[in-house]
């Protein structure tokens, strides 16, 4: 799987919650990689374990209670799970970024966007302060704010959602990351701005060849932006594939069932098909296959109810984790 | 709005801009922070308000300066840390208008740093060369008998050791504006000198316990767990202790000295801190920005104490300044009951012990007196405390 394509890649990652009412298993057994200056789309319902999946890329699980139990995250070459606190942090903000979901809440409200940007370049590169003030008004302005040197010295609070979103994005890109993590960056914007911050990605993946991990519960945003997908549930990854197979021909029964339930141009006739029961507690997990209770092919399957199948690679390119996918058997 | 309001919105309105705005508000705040500035004024230049010795006398036709040459070298130090505080709020004051934000922090910090080394530097050299001089010569026996001329002396001509038995509890007359104690020492002198020892006890002793409080509530706060739980059992087991009786006990044993009652204070009264930092940071460590700030590869120290301390610090700030009024109560107290510094060193509490005499009289002006100034001045600390809690309030912390 490591050529020279691939900037990431995530093998059998497991991250679990040792809570005082159980161990919450949030990311199990997960695998996926990423390659240079492509977008990787993560998708799945609320709580299947994606922002775990990011925070465990960052190393950034509170611990206790979360703990890391087992795999791999080759980055660069290197195991980030084995470096030591002082080696992540070099690779935290410097080659992998990440942005968070709620704008309003993360910028620190007692400094000013300037000030906070120049922290972040200064963490990383050797700059005086005057270089990397002129550097925070360049990248403020490369995020599309209007009027840089004026709103370098602007706090946190004089700023609008989406404003805020493009400082994190200004922040997150100051050292030209290899990898950015995007979880969820437009869910707490509107749709208009929603749309511009995605544009504002694309167009900074174009300039300086990143990558971006898109976790997102938003399929149409899948569609239209990402290389490669993998769909979760379940604190697993169910299915990886190209994103344009996919959307052409779902494998897994969960993708089937949340393809069918975007909405689409034409078909607004008809009623919006959901997915029935709920998303399963990670304390509670069912037996077997997680999504069999859910599931219309094989919830009455012996096989189903009680072995948990892995993921595999049924036909070139098309990883699945189903009984049921065609080719699928377990080796 | 006016020009300069416009000015300054350009800029950016910083939190602290918007709770001093509110701060303002009230009339009552402004009076009593102007009493808590002319409380500092009349500590700091309480050798020139009070002071047997005349600024100027002219003896045997030559001039001399004896309040100058009578000024101990704790007197300079008081002058100088005065002298660099104010001139460092000025250049604060200029900051905020002349520097462009983006160096405000970095030249901030310098003028800080070189502040403090002034001081530092500045403490040493006159430890070193002012020479400890005792002036006993009786400058107004001089002038009475004719031997001096054109004495100017300061309002108060006494000084605080100033032993006099045959003017010895005379209510307030004349010469003696608010009195005389039981060894003829002037009661308003004795007072001008005590806020000395009050207002350094109140900062000393919570200058103390906010730095224990903050470090250990941060570290429990940002750890919680097990570290948290042991912390907290062990803060618990501080406050289960009664503050006072502890310090009653302490001092006993202990030489009484200034420093020392300071240091009592500090380490005793942390608890509170400690307590609403926890708290704080507990909230704060789950916020986005404090994980924003991980992610970016901030080193740990930066994260507790750049990022999330100021966040938090409202809490300490307000309790600080009832710090401030407790620390003067507890340390008039223990004057009263006779553990504070010993005399002649005058102090507020002590003072007030002496109102009712030997003889069994009751001295209605040293009762009075001190009595007023510890109510003003713990009153002063508490409005202010809650015109800051008021200004703090997280209302304004923007959204
Ligand atoms: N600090 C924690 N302590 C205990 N359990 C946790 C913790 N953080 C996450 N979990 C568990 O991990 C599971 C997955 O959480 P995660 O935040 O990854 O979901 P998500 O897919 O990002 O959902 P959303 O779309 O709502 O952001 C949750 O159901 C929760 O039970
Ligand atoms: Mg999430």
């Amino acid at each position: 799987m490591n050529d020279n394509q691939t900037l990431l890649s995530v093998e059998n990652v497991s991250t679990h919650f040792f809570t005082e009412d159980g161990v919450a298993r949030a990311v199990q057994d997960v695998s996926f990689s990423i390659k240079k200056a492509k977008t990787f789309a993560l998708v799945g319902e609320s709580g299947c374990g994606k922002s775990v999946t990011a925070l465990s890329i960052m190393r950034l699980i509170p611990t206790p209670p979360g703990q890391i139990v087992g795999g791999n995250i080759v980055f660069e070459g290197r195991n980030l799970l084995t470096l030591s606190e002082k080696q992540i942090r070099q690779v935290r903000g410097n080659r992998i970024a990440m942005i968070f979901q709620e704008p309003m809440t993360s910028l620190n409200p007692v400094y000013t966007v300037g000030n906070q940007i120049v922290e972040a370049i200064r963490l990383h590169q050797k700059k005086s302060i005057r270089d990397a003030w002129k550097d925070a008004a360049e990248t403020l302005r490369k995020v599309g704010i209007a009027d840089p040197e004026q709103r370098v010295s602007e706090y946190p609070h004089q700023m609008s959602g989406g404003m805020r979103q493009r400082v994190m994005i200004a922040m997150a890109v100051s050292c030209e990351p290899r990898l950015l993590i995007a979880d969820e960056p437009t869910t707490a914007l509107d749709v208009t701005i929603q749309a511009q911050i995605l544009d504002l990605l694309d167009e900074l993946q174009k300039q300086n060849g990143m990558s971006i991990l898109l976790i997102t519960h938003d399929l149409g945003v899948v569609a239209e932006r990402a290389d490669d997908v993998a769909v979760m549930y379940a604190s697993r990854i169910v299915e990886v594939a190209d994103s344009q197979k996919l959307f052409a021909e779902p494998l897994h029964p969960y993708t089937q069932g949340l393809l069918k339930s975007l909405p689409r141009l034409g078909l607004s006739a008809k009623r919006l098909q959901t997915i029935s029961g709920t998303v399963p507690d990670p304390l509670h997990f069912p037996g077997g296959c997680k999504f069999h209770p859910r599931c219309c092919v094989g919830c009455s399957d012996k096989r189903c109810q009680t072995v948990e199948p892995r993921l595999m690679e049924v036909r070139s390119g098309r990883h699945v984790a189903c009984w049921y996918a065609k080719g699928y058997e377990e080796k | 709005m006016s020009k300069q309001a416009k000015k300054k919105a350009n800029w950016g309105v910083s939190y602290g801009e918007m709770v001093s705005h509110e701060f303002v508000k009230s009339k009552l705040n402004v009076v009593c922070l102007v009493f808590i500035v002319f409380l500092f004024a009349v500590a700091v230049l309480a050798p020139f308000l009070a002071n047997d010795k005349p600024f100027v006398i002219r003896i045997d036709g030559q001039l001399h300066f004896p309040v100058f040459k009578s000024l101990r070298a704790s007197d300079y130090c008081i002058f100088l840390a005065a002298i660099v505080g104010i001139v460092q709020l000025l250049l604060i004051r200029r900051n905020r208008r002349r520097v462009d934000p983006s160096i405000r922090g970095a030249v901030l910090w310098r003028q800080i740093c070189i502040s403090s080394s002034i001081i530092f530097v500045g403490v040493i050299l006159i430890f070193v060369f002012v020479p400890r001089r005792l002036d006993a010569t009786d400058y107004k026996a001089m002038v009475a008998s004719g031997r001096a001329s054109g004495a100017v002396f300061a309002p108060i001509p006494y000084g605080y050791a100033r032993t006099d038995l045959k003017s010895r509890e005379q209510p307030p007359s004349r010469e003696h504006w608010l009195g005389t104690d039981d060894v003829g020492s002037d009661v308003l002198c004795r007072l001008i000198y005590g806020s000395r020892i009050s207002l350094s006890v109140g900062f000393v002793a919570v200058g103390i316990s906010s730095v224990i409080g903050i470090a250990v509530g941060a570290i429990l706060g940002y750890f919680g767990g097990k570290v948290d739980f042991i912390g907290m059992r062990i803060v618990e087991m501080m406050m289960a202790i009664p503050v006072f009786f502890l310090i009653i006990t302490i001092v006993a044993f202990f030489p009484r000295s200034l420093l020392n009652i300071m240091i009592i204070i500090g380490i005793t009264s942390w608890t509170g801190d400690a307590r609403f930092i926890r708290a704080e940071f507990f909230k704060l460590r789950k916020q986005d920005f404090v994980q924003a700030a991980v992610s970016l590869g901030l080193p740990l120290r930066s994260i507790l104490f750049r990022h999330m301390l100021p966040n938090g610090i409202a809490p300490v700030l307000v309790n600080a300044t009832f710090g401030i009024a407790g620390a003067i109560f507890i340390e008039a107290a223990l004057s009263f009951l006779g553990f504070g510094v010993a005399p002649p060193t005058p102090s507020w509490g002590q003072m007030l012990s002496l109102g009712v005499s030997t003889t069994g009289r009751f001295l209605w002006w040293l009762t009075l007196f001190p009595g007023l100034a510890i109510f003003f001045t713990v009153m002063a600390y508490n409005l202010v405390g809650e015109a800051l809690r008021d200004a703090l309030d997280p209302k304004l912390r923007i959204q």
